[in-house]
């Protein structure tokens, strides 16, 4: 217990000294760092109805971050979340356009079933080049979300492309009602039920199966898996495949819920918010709920901001680029204070 | 007597101490200018520290180096350098993407601005003068073995060197490149370069050496004595220790098979391997393990021990052969499905390959009991860390609770861990590769006692080591590992003689 207290504590630690940084930005900006954290705060979390916005952009980042843990903890680092992302909700977009006309049960977890599909594709074969010759996973996924993008401007200008938009964005034709399984004006329980589901699943996964015990090893010591006889070939795999399938159901989530329909270069940092929510949550599955919450509430306070109090939304932009950098530099000073305090704890 | 005025360079009382341990003690020799000299001893015996101490590498913590007459402070490479003092390495330094100009002038070390093709005239020159025939423009990871080493050692002689070590320098080499750097060591010695070859293959020293010094355990045993008049018994017995036998015999060789085929928990028959970067392929190699039997590999390092454990485990290539697991034959079987036969493995690197530092210890203990289970199926943690709790507590293991780190247990505790994982009731055949490397007595006590006890049980035990010691004291049998080849067996009583030179070659 003691050590999940720690790895609380250096989370929040992190983001207080993000935030701090943001704050001398906000003030040499020109704001007053006090009112833009009062209106952060209020448009995430405290104002009317702000719980539920935050539900709303929290449930798809909550479940791609899963996916991400997956990958992570296995020890490959899969950054291709956003291009998994748009794969799986192109795939779900095809599919409901190719099953159009029939009814909603069929219709839907087809779409799902597809999304998880693309997505999982997506990742496979940034998988296969790791594990069969070692390409940089790094390098080959954060490629595949450029290439994704690219699909995705395809896609919603040609294929998919609605005859009455406006022109400005590329959009695809919008959904039928049916199939539509929440929208952007409040939060929809099936999403809900959806996320709280996925992590459910993957908590198990990753705690009770014998996957995510050799999975969790291997990604700290590939050798000794191997000379205990592991392959590490379908266990890598696995992690890939669950890890891009989850950043397409996300994506199928966001195509039949709030959104409605495909537009190029929607959300073009939800794959990155991702990650970043499995590395302040340090890659645990209960840990990536509550920072999906935080980080949902910004989401929703970056809409909020300039409507309400007439404040920059770039704000947010900084906040969660400030994180980033903190969570990512593994500070060796915090490091240091984190092991004197642990070893106070212990006494 | 050789007369001071002749020597190059002379050791006077060289100490080297880590903590407790001594490396070299009291090692006293003077080198001759001019010619081979070769630096011979078993593993341990402080060959490596020697030439590393001449090189400047090492500062002994007593004794005197003088490089004609003149003193030469220890432990500064760089008055090393000043005094023609190179050390060509074991494993070679050269930065694998740069080209051989590139490397060549970092090895160098000078920080002069320079142009690409500059320094490409000017290393091609240098490697054409020593007719190293390679391009300066070659990448250093495109060459071959053996062309690495010739680059370091014209490296080694940009500077004048007037006295080269070369350490252990064939090891890496295959028997007809070996030669090719002989004749290049001979062109050297021409050219007026002391040479100081560390080298632990009897039949090299006699092909190449004009004088031979013994060192055993850290200690002088013999100083420079020529070459000529001495043979490979003479030569062996000074490496081994005690006198040796008159008549090396190498009538042990051969397989020995237990009497009763169907007992051996082990067969393997006529094993080649394709080579690969960890070491010496197997070739052709045939042996049997017993029921109740322990097996001792002797061998130099290096030799095919590593080999053999990853061919058993199948983590390496074969080219013929079969493996038997108690009768069945598994050569076609992956490494799980050895496992589920009764093999298990104490492998070489105790933190690499046995455990995992930065996971729990239930988790590096119940991964053997995992990767048996179909990869998606439930576990029961909480009755995993418990039968975990009670292994280790059979097994004595020091350690708080099961959710401590690997990486926090001793030496002695974290091989204690790896022997409760593997040493199960169903264990069948049971490698131990160096088990008890760096552990301390009590460690290595415990180690033993209980590979005989598994032994007792009627396991079959592979026991790898480099302590001959150890090897004579635990083995029903020994078997010598060289280059690859198993190159004989032997049954108590045991002859450290006769085994000592069939480690080094010397009855070939």
């Amino acid at each position: 217990m003691n050590t999940q207290f720690i790895t609380i504590f250096r989370a929040l630690s992190f983001i207080l000294l993000a935030l701090a940084l943001c704050s001398l930005i906000f003030i040499a900006a020109g704001f007053s760092a006090f009112e833009l954290f009062e209106s952060i705060i209020n448009g995430a979390f405290l104002r009317n109805g702000a719980m539920k916005h935050a539900l709303r952009w929290a449930a798809p980042l909550f479940i791609t971050s899963i996916g991400v843990i997956i990958s992570f903890r296995a020890g490959y680092f899969n950054i291709g979340a956003q291009g998994q992302f748009y794969i799986g909700a192109i795939f779900a977009a095809f599919t409901a356009e190719w099953l159009n006309g029939s009814p909603a049960f069929i219709v839907v977890p087809a779409c799902f079933m597809a999304g998880a599909l693309g997505g999982a594709l997506w990742a496979l074969w940034p998988g296969l080049l790791r594990l069969k010759s070692g390409a940089d996973e790094v390098i080959t996924t954060l490629m595949g979300n450029f290439l994704a993008s690219l699909i995705l401007i395809y896609v919603t200008g040609g294929p998919l492309k609605d005859p009455s938009g406006s022109g400005q964005q590329a959009s695809s034709r919008p959904l039928d009602a049916a199939y539509r399984i929440g929208n952007s004006y409040e939060l929809s329980p099936t999403i809900i039920m959806i996320a709280i589901s996925l992590g459910l699943i993957m908590w198990v996964l990753a705690n009770r199966t014998a996957f995510g015990v050799v999975s969790g090893l291997a990604g700290r010591n590939a050798t000794m898996v191997e000379w205990q006889g592991a392959k590490l070939m379908s266990v890598g795999l696995a992690s890939f495949l669950i890890s891009g399938g989850l950043a397409g159901i996300a994506g199928t989530v966001e195509l039949m819920g709030p959104n409605g329909r495909l537009a190029a270069g929607f959300l073009p940092a939800h794959g990155f918010t991702a990650i970043l929510i499995a590395l302040v949550a340090n890659l645990s599955i209960a840990g990536a709920a509550v920072a999906a919450l935080f980080f949902g509430g910004l989401a929703s306070a970056a809409l909020y901001l300039p409507v309400m109090s007439g404040l920059p939304a770039s704000a947010i932009e900084i906040i969660n680029a400030a994180i980033a950098l903190f969570i990512t530099a593994k500070s060796k000073f915090l490091d240091m204070f984190f092991s004197l305090g642990s070893i106070k704890w212990k006494k | 007597m050789i007369k001071s005025d002749e020597n190059i360079f002379e050791c006077k009382n060289i100490t080297v101490s880590f903590g407790a341990v001594h490396a070299l003690q009291d090692v006293s020799v003077a080198f001759e200018r001019g010619k081979i000299h070769a630096v011979v001893g078993q593993n341990g015996a402080g060959k490596t520290t020697f030439a590393r101490v001449v090189a400047g590498l090492i500062r002994p913590s007593a004794g005197e180096m003088t490089v004609n007459n003149k003193t030469m402070p220890g432990g500064d490479v760089k008055q090393a350098r000043k005094a023609g003092v190179e050390l060509v390495h074991q494993s070679f330094a050269l930065p694998p993407s740069f080209t051989v100009a590139e490397a060549m002038q970092f090895g160098a070390g000078s920080g002069k601005i320079y142009s690409r093709k500059s320094l490409k005239r000017f290393w091609q020159k240098h490697l054409d003068k020593l007719e190293v025939k390679v391009k300066s423009s070659e990448r250093i990871k495109n060459l071959p073995v053996e062309t690495q080493q010739a680059v370091e050692i014209a490296r080694a002689l940009i500077s004048d060197a007037k006295f080269l070590i070369l350490d252990e320098p064939t090891a890496v080499l295959s028997p007809e490149t070996t030669q090719k750097l002989f004749v290049r060591v001979r062109q050297l010695k021409q050219s007026g370069v002391t040479v100081i070859l560390v080298l632990h293959k009897l039949k090299e020293v006699l092909d190449i050496a004009d004088t031979v010094t013994v060192l055993r355990g850290g200690k002088l045993v013999q100083s420079p004595l020529n070459c000529e008049g001495i043979d490979r018994e003479k030569l062996s017995a000074m490496i081994i220790g005690e006198n040796a036998n008159q008549n090396l015999a190498s009538s042990n060789k051969g397989s020995l098979r237990p009497e009763t085929q169907q007992d051996a928990v082990l067969d393997v028959q006529s094993l080649s391997t394709i080579k690969d970067v960890e070491g010496a392929a197997l070739d052709d190699v045939s042996l049997t393990i017993a029921a109740g039997e322990i097996v001792g590999v002797a061998g130099i390092e290096g030799n095919g021990q590593r080999t053999l454990v990853r061919a058993i485990a199948d983590m390496v290539n074969l080219k013929s052969g079969e493996i038997h697991l108690n009768g069945q034959n598994m050569t076609q079987m992956s490494h799980l499905e050895r496992r589920s036969k009764g093999l298990r493995i104490i492998p070489f690197e105790r933190n690499v390959e046995g455990l995992s530092s930065s996971s729990s210890l239930w988790e590096n203990w119940s991964i053997r009991k995992y990767l048996q289970k179909p990869t998606f199926s439930f576990i029961k943690p909480k009755q995993d860390r418990a039968a975990c709790d009670s292994g280790l507590k059979k097994w004595d293991v020091r350690y708080t609770n099961v959710d401590q780190l690997a990486g926090s247990l001793s030496g002695g505790n974290a091989q204690k861990v790896i022997l409760s994982r593997e040493m199960d009731a169903d264990a069948k055949l049971i490698i131990a590769a160096q088990p008890t490397r760096g552990l301390d007595i009590g460690a290595t006590d415990f180690v033993w006692h209980s590979l005989r006890q598994a032994r007792d049980n009627g396991s079959g035990i592979l026991f790898i080591s480099s302590d001959l010691d150890e090897i004579f004291d635990i083995s029903d049998r020994i078997i010598v590992f060289l280059s690859g080849q198993l190159v004989g067996e032997f049954t108590p009583p045991f002859d450290i003689k006769e085994i000592g030179a069939a480690m080094i070659g010397a009855d070939l």
